[in-house]
């Protein structure tokens, strides 16, 4: 079992809080993103994990064993997980084979089943055949295979990852993150993940754990994460959203009617108890928002706003528009490509219920 | 699997005793016996009399006309050679950063070997050829051209400060040289468009840019000039001048005077520290010079004719600084006799006596080899951890030690000497007169050295590279030696020259705590120079010329072996 417990863990450094009181569970052969900008504690939470930092308060457990507490600290070289860098940090004075080898070395295994275990491991990630080379004469790409593969030969069962693919290329970096989600299938290692991409995130996970502050905000699979944000902090970092003014019109435990920029009331969910009357802001991503002509009726149930379009943005393979409602708001919509539009045309917006997320003014 | 380290020893956090934790205690401990207690007991000295805690020794000091005397020839000498130094090394440093002069990677040459030429050796060159009746130049001028007016006498002020500054002028010259390299021509050529001629723009601009790092290499210079015990022995005592370094050296004649000599010490490096003290603000304002790395492009102009008069200020430099002294030490070590016929009797009798037939200076070699060896060594081990404790540790006192480390760049060698002796004839170990005593002496005086060098090493390695060793399973000693250090290498390497150049060269501290079997190089120079003896201190001087340049030969092989990793590294 290598699930991680993280309870209550603070960190400081001098009078900034990095880590505060933060609870998180990591469950056996996940894979968790900690996905946050820069600065919200996600590195130094991560580093926590690794045993290079120790934390001021709270505890980390794998697998039953305490491994961090304000008291006392395992030495990273005895937990027996793996870690990638943002940097790779390949050492440059050993060739491929010598940095894959080391962490075996350490453990004195040599010879045959040292080679053996390295052939396989760098088969794993694509290198075979670079094992004489040194990482100077390898490229960005290949230096980040080698990093991963020094930390999986020694088949961890936990192998952190901090923005191991920042430093690619997009191509490469879409390439690198297929093969890692389908490395992590094949291992079954746990993996934790650090990213400040929240595409990345969705696209690699099996939960994404938002940091902001030092606090968790919110930790589920990422379509959750994306579709049902727990605050506005995640809501605006996990991709384009508007907000629009709302009221409350009637209060269900479940469902509630909520009337959006003083439109017919529409049936919401909502991530909390809302106060019948209560001023409220209501969460729509752009591609909720469906364009309509002017004075086609509206379906039933159906949300609707009105506007004028203030610009148009072609992008291939759809459109981005901003709308000014009638009330001065602007929106952002983003539809198919397919719509001819002109700026200065009178606009509906239509919408669903359910895409919506309301909280609290 | 989780690898074999998980399983056998079940996870449990505790306090453990680490490594890096003992190795750094370790290196607060050397540090404390090697800087810290002498300096304490030469406090402690300066203050005790026979009945108590006294302020006579400082009375004395400051009061006899014997010491004032000195310490006022002290202060002539490094004002003169500070000002000299700036007048001989800036025009070299713009010829060479900022004009097209013919001849750079020479003129770069002559700094560099006139840095590096044990100053004693210079000293006693020009006394072969300047001594009053002796000296080759006088003899020729007032017997040959029958000009007895035109003779110059080395044992004077003007002589000690002339030998002082062609070891000193190259600190001006390297720090000037690295300034005026790193201003980028837009800066100059800004002012040019805003309508400033090119005497204005050197005044506003140019100038005030480039200053800061003048009045550092002056002080530095000054600092230096004044601590050299061995020219100021040499040519100073002769002609009756004394300075602070030679009096030192005087109060240990028997009877000892400890107390005076202590009184005296604290002075000398009150004067030394708040030298360094102006140096170190003049140096941190610096930082304005733009330091971003890349991109400099420094204004050349060009001289036209003007360039061969550059390339002449520049050969004479040479020709005083190197030539000269080389030459002569060169001509005097294979001549029967030292006078103006002396290619007539050519010997290699010289080198024999040195190298086979006189132990002394057959131990003198022997010592000094492994002291130098050993000094860095130590040095550059402690300098690493030191340094690594202050980069990438939060242990408490980390930033105390690494400033204690720094304190003996405050101490001429004279005072480390004097401190040592302090403290180590008041504790019941026996160490006085032996080959240890100046290994303490030299690791002491030189740490600082290697925890410069160790540090900039080490801050061009990522952290990173470090932690994912230990991530992979790898303790701290592992991980230091087999990934911190081979990393760090070519900068260790310079760091281990850096120490061992002066070492070998070392007299000033050595002089003081010598016995005939701990006698070192430097010492063996002086001593036979003393008695007379002019061949064999000649082939001395250049067998200690020889070390010198292979070491740094070798030094260089053993770090171009390293030039792979450093290509390599830079990605990091």
């Amino acid at each position: 079992m290598a699930g991680i417990s993280i309870e209550r863990v603070s960190k400081r450094y001098g009078t900034v809080a990095a880590v505060r009181d933060l609870s998180l569970e990591v469950r056996d052969r996940e894979f968790v993103t900690l996905l946050g900008p820069s600065g919200c504690g996600k590195t130094t939470l991560l580093r926590l994990i690794a045993g290079l930092l120790a934390p001021d308060a709270g505890t980390i457990r794998v697998g039953g064993s305490t491994l961090s507490s304000a008291e006392a600290v395992v030495p990273p070289e005895r937990r027996g997980m793996g870690m990638v860098f943002q940097n790779y940090a390949v050492w440059p004075h050993k060739t491929v084979y010598e940095n894959v080898a080391f962490g075996l070395a350490v453990r004195r295994i040599r010879g045959a089943a040292a080679r053996e275990r390295v052939a396989r491991v760098l088969d794993l990630v694509n290198l075979g055949g670079l094992e004489r080379r040194f990482p100077g004469e390898l490229s960005g790409g290949q230096q980040q295979r080698v990093a991963l593969a020094r930390s999986l030969v020694v088949e961890p069962q936990i192998l952190l990852l901090d923005e191991p693919l920042s430093n690619l290329d997009a191509k490469l970096r879409e390439r690198m993150r297929w093969e890692l989600k389908e490395l992590q299938r094949r291992t079954g290692i746990t993996f934790v993940y650090v990213t400040h991409d929240q595409a990345e995130a969705m696209a690699l996970s099996d939960r994404i754990a938002v940091l902001h502050e030092g606090m968790l905000l919110q930790i589920g699979v990422p379509r959750e994460v994306y579709a049902r944000p727990a605050s506005r902090v995640v809501a605006d970092f996990m991709g384009l959203v508007n907000l629009l003014p709302g009221r409350v019109v009637h209060a269900g435990a479940d469902e509630s009617l909520v009337s959006v920029a003083g439109g017919d009331p529409i049936r919401c969910a909502a991530r909390a108890p809302l106060a019948e009357g209560a001023a409220v802001q209501v969460a729509i991503r752009p591609e909720s928002l469906r364009l309509a002509r002017d004075g086609v009726p509206a379906a039933v149930g159906e949300g609707a706003l009105h506007g004028k379009l203030a610009d148009v943005t072609f992008l291939g393979n759809l459109i981005d528009c901003h709308v000014v409602l009638d009330d001065g708001t602007r929106v952002r919509v983003q539809a198919d490509s397919g719509a001819a539009l002109q700026p200065g045309q009178a606009l509906r917006l239509a919408f669903d219920g359910e895409t919506c997320t309301v909280f609290p003014a | 699997m989780s690898g074999a380290l998980a399983r056998s020893e079940p996870l449990v956090a505790r306090w453990t005793i680490r490594a890096e934790h003992v190795v750094m205690l370790l290196a607060a401990v050397a540090l404390t016996v090697l800087v810290i207690l002498p300096l304490t007991s030469l406090l402690l000295g300066s203050v005790s009399g026979e009945s108590g805690l006294t302020l006579g020794h400082f009375r004395e000091a400051l009061s006899r006309r014997l010491y004032v005397q000195a310490l006022r020839n002290s202060l002539v000498l490094g004002a003169w050679t500070a000002l000299l130094s700036v007048v001989v090394g800036l025009p070299m440093a713009w010829a060479v950063s900022r004009t097209d002069v013919p001849g750079k990677p020479f003129i770069h040459a002559t700094a560099t070997i006139a840095y590096l030429t044990p100053p004693y050796l210079t000293a006693i060159a020009f006394v072969y050829l300047f001594s009053p009746n002796a000296g080759l130049v006088n003899r020729w001028v007032r017997d040959v051209l029958g000009l007895p007016s035109l003779t110059f006498n080395i044992h004077s002020m003007a002589g000690l400060v002339l030998v002082t500054v062609l070891h000193t002028f190259p600190f001006v010259y390297l720090l000037a040289a690295s300034a005026l390299e790193s201003i980028d021509a837009s800066m100059e050529e800004s002012a040019r468009m805003l309508g400033a001629g090119w005497w204005r723009t050197l005044r506003v601009v140019t100038v005030p840019l480039v200053a800061p790092a003048i009045l550092a290499g002056a002080l530095i210079a000054f600092v230096n000039a004044i601590a050299l015990f061995g020219s100021q022995a040499i040519i100073g005592l002769p002609g009756r001048i004394f300075t602070l370094p030679t009096r030192i050296y005087a109060l240990f004649d028997h009877p000892p005077q400890y107390g005076l000599a202590s009184a005296l010490s604290l002075i000398f490096v009150a004067i030394t520290v708040l030298a360094l003290a102006i140096q170190r603000r003049y140096l941190a304002r610096r930082s304005y010079v733009t330091l971003s790395g890349k991109g400099h492009r420094p204004q050349v102009v060009a001289l036209g004719r003007a360039r061969w008069g550059a390339l002449a200020f520049c050969c004479a430099i040479f020709l005083v600084a190197v030539l000269a002294p080389y030459v002569t030490l060169l001509a005097v070590s294979v001549s029967r006799s030292w006078g103006l016929e002396f290619w007539q009797n050519l010997t290699l009798a010289h080198y024999r006596f040195i190298l086979f037939e006189y132990d002394v200076t057959r131990r003198a070699i022997v010592n000094s080899l492994g002291l130098a060896a050993a000094a860095a060594t130590i040095t550059v081990l402690l300098g690493s951890v030191i340094a690594w404790g202050d980069l990438r540790t939060r242990l408490p006192g980390m930033r105390v030690l690494d400033y204690a480390s720094l304190v003996p760049l405050g101490l001429p060698g004279i005072v480390v000497a004097v401190a040592l002796i302090q403290f180590w004839l008041r504790v019941p170990v026996p160490i006085y007169g032996t080959l240890l005593i100046i290994l303490l002496a030299y690791a002491g005086r030189y740490v600082p050295l290697a925890v410069r060098s160790a540090n900039a090493a080490f801050r061009q390695i990522d952290p990173s590279l470090e932690e994912t060793a230990r991530v992979t399973g790898a303790g701290w000693l592992r991980t230091f030696g087999s990934i911190t250090l081979p990393l760090a290498r070519p900068g260790l390497v310079a760091g281990w020259l850096l120490v061992f150049v002066p070492a070998i060269q070392e007299l000033s501290a050595s002089i003081l705590l010598f016995s005939s079997g701990s006698i070192t190089l430097a010492v063996a120079v002086y001593n036979l120079y003393e008695t007379g003896y002019l061949g064999p201190v000649a082939a001395l001087a250049i067998v200690t010329m020889v070390i010198i340049g292979s070491a740094i030969w070798l030094a260089t092989r053993v770090g171009r072996a390293g030039a792979r990793v450093e290509r390599a590294g830079v990605a990091h």
